[in-house]
């Protein structure tokens, strides 16, 4: 299949929330333009120019001239002065329309993957939904699934913390090796493929901080209230925020494996190639995170400078090596 | 000459809603002179006399991209005429259009769909999602507000994902270059792609070949484009994607290591989280895998924390990793 231009993407989206709009206003007498835009979430003005197209859309109808009855008609009194949608006239279109085999499958693997939320913990109430939704596409989903991870109490835990306004305990093994007892006020949570993280106000650092769920233990929901509520906090776009004192290493990686470090290289990074491989740099908060991430990539990924950081790599590697001679 | 001033610009999602409309709205459907001639957004282009062959080909493309919404637009033999080209007639059909009325979702569903459709915010599958979302809110059902908020993610960071999904949902044969794991030499594959799978964090293309024997790749070592072959296949019976997970998780299940852990390390915290995983009474760790150089990789990357006990090809590619990152960057 030929590869979409950008354009005719949008035009698809631009119909698809027409046909979804219609549907929508038809099936209310009167709503404003505000409450639409906040139900489609989108901006007030995407709802009007929408309004607009519709009004004057319609079918050619007998005389194949689109005469004023073949004509969707709306209330332009209310709409031009009160901001307020009343259709007056509709044809040809009443209902939803069905979703593609594509979005349904989409959507079915979405629930596969967080069938461990707590959320989920009914699997008949979710089988069911799995159900209608292929019952309401317009083709056999096509067959994409994601594994779901273990029902976690976990997930479980943090839930009813925040449910009941309260602070988390646990022990936290950071990526440099500090155990420490933390007490956190949970925000989100965030997940990426098979990786769960806990976003949180951090007593101890007084900071907001990311927790990956597989480092956290002895976890227990406190009866101390929590400072920081989800409405008042804005969270940082990403996951691992970039600092100051970040470390920039230069690294050689196959093009094949370059996607695999995406997360760690910079924005508007040189790339440049050297015996067939691809010359960037990747950034990270310590040499401890560094080492790990070269050596899982063995024979694909290797530091070039600083040297500093070559001898972590290497000294890392060696010391796991060691474990095997002579025994 | 156009019936109304063709400077007038009409835009495409204007051509297409006008075209979805006259097609719900047509029994018998219309033939594609009619629709060229009459339509708004071709009309204005359409010329009584002369080729409309540019028309022609811009109203094949919207057909693709309508379907492509899930759309149903039929195309119907003339009865007196078959195979004649320019007396089919295109519909669409408004059971097959409308989503049922027995398919409606409550408020606490809407929240979780809604959750199911952020996962693919990123690549592949994020058009579809967010038309989904739309058509979701078309029914005019509120969401729950949550009590703890999700930002859930799946990534497809694959080349091979879209074409081999495209290829799936046409049912065609597809051949590639696929490096199987511990193997140096890449080997062509033809098959029939089934089920695109996440296990463990990777993706897997669930597969036929020519023999009917089932087979599972991993995504990452497609090694070159996805070519269709131009033949397409029947569909097969049962829930294909549920065979794959189900291959996998017995690959799984079979693959079992021995290690010692270093107590209290990151190794010691992560593995012994992961799904499956047993602790021994000596303090070792029973963990299941998919793939020995996968798993190998993983572990050579917690370095002295991890002691591999069995089995001996996992141990042995342990070290040849260890040592071969230490030479690198000795």
């Amino acid at each position: 299949m030929a590869k979409k231009t950008a354009a005719p993407l949008q035009a698809q989206d631009k119909l698809t929330f027409l046909l979804s709009l219609v549907p929508y206003l038809v099936e209310r007498d009167r709503v404003s333009v505000t409450e639409v835009a906040a139900h489609f979430g989108v901006k007030p003005e995407q709802i009007r120019e929408a309004v607009r197209l519709i009004a004057v859309s319609g079918v050619p109808g007998e005389t194949h001239t689109y005469q004023y009855e073949d004509l969707f008609d709306i209330a332009w009194d209310d709409f031009e002065e009160n901001d307020q949608i009343v259709i007056t006239n509709h044809v040809a279109l009443d209902d939803s329309p069905r979703f593609s085999a594509r979005e349904a499958a989409a959507l079915i693997a979405g629930l596969q993957y967080l069938s461990s939320l707590p959320e989920n913990a009914d699997r008949a109430a979710v089988a069911s939904l799995m159900s209608k939704l292929s019952r309401g596409a317009s083709g056999l989903p096509s067959q994409v699934a994601v594994e779901g991870s273990e029902p976690d109490d976990v997930l479980a835990l943090i839930r009813e913390s925040v449910a009941r306004g309260v602070q988390l305990e646990f022990d936290y093994l950071s990526s440099t090796g500090e155990r420490e007892r933390r007490r956190v006020d949970a925000l989100l949570v965030e997940s990426v493929d098979a990786d769960w993280y806990l976003r949180g106000w951090c007593h101890l650092r007084e900071a907001i901080r990311t927790f990956r769920l597989d480092r956290i233990s002895e976890l227990v929901v406190t009866d101390e209230p929590i400072s920081h509520k989800a409405a008042d906090v804005t969270l940082p776009e990403t996951l691992f925020e970039g600092s100051a004192d970040d470390l920039v290493v230069t690294i050689d990686v196959a093009a094949s494996a370059e996607a695999l470090l995406a997360d760690y290289i910079p924005d508007g990074a040189v790339r440049t190639t050297v015996d067939g491989r691809v010359r960037t740099s990747v950034r990270v908060s310590h040499y401890h995170g560094l080492k790990r991430l070269i050596a899982s990539m063995p024979g694909v990924a290797t530091v070039v400078e600083p040297a500093a950081a070559r001898q972590i790599v290497a000294d890392w590697a060696s010391a796991g090596a060691a474990r095997y001679h002579g025994s | 000459m156009p019936p109304e001033s063709s400077t007038a610009k009409v835009p495409v999602e204007e051509r297409l809603f006008s075209l979805v409309l006259a097609l719900l709205a047509t029994e018998n459907g219309l033939t594609k002179n009619e629709i060229l001639s009459t339509v708004q957004g071709y009309r204005q282009s359409f010329d009584r006399s002369g080729d409309n062959a540019n028309l022609e080909r811009k109203f094949e493309r919207d057909k693709d991209d309508i379907r492509e919404l899930g759309v149903p637009l039929e195309t119907v033999q003339a009865p007196g005429d078959p195979g004649n080209n320019q007396n089919l007639r295109y519909r669409i059909p408004r059971g097959a259009y409308e989503l049922p009325l027995d398919v409606s979702f409550s408020a606490e569903e809407t929240t979780l769909l809604n959750l199911a459709a952020m996962v693919w915010r990123e690549g592949s599958l994020s058009a579809e999602s967010r038309r989904a979302l739309l058509k979701l809110r078309s029914l005019g059902v509120t969401a729950d507000e949550p009590v703890l908020g999700y930002a859930p993610r799946v990534r497809v960071r694959d080349a091979a994902f879209e074409p081999l999904s495209a290829a799936l949902e046409r049912r065609a044969w597809v051949r590639f270059s696929y490096l199987k794991p511990g193997e140096s030499e890449a080997r062509v594959r033809t098959v029939k792609p089934l089920a695109l799978i996440q296990h463990q964090g990777r993706w897997h293309l669930y597969a036929h070949d020519e023999q009917g024997v089932s087979k599972t790749f991993l995504l990452r070592r497609v090694i070159s484009a996805i070519a269709t072959t131009g033949k397409t296949f029947e569909p097969l019976e049962g829930n294909q994607s549920q065979f794959a997970l189900a291959e996998l998780e017995q690959v799984w299940n079979e693959h079992v290591a021995f290690v010692e852990v270093e107590p209290g390390s990151d190794a010691h915290t992560r593995l012994g989280k992961r799904r499956g995983t047993v602790v021994a009474a000596t303090g070792e760790l029973e963990l299941h895998y998919s793939d020995v150089n996968i798993f190998a990789d993983e572990l050579a990357g917690f370095g002295p924390e991890v002691l591999v006990i069995s089995p001996p090809e996992l141990r042995a590619a342990v070290i040849a990793r260890l040592e071969r990152t230490a030479a690198d960057h000795g």
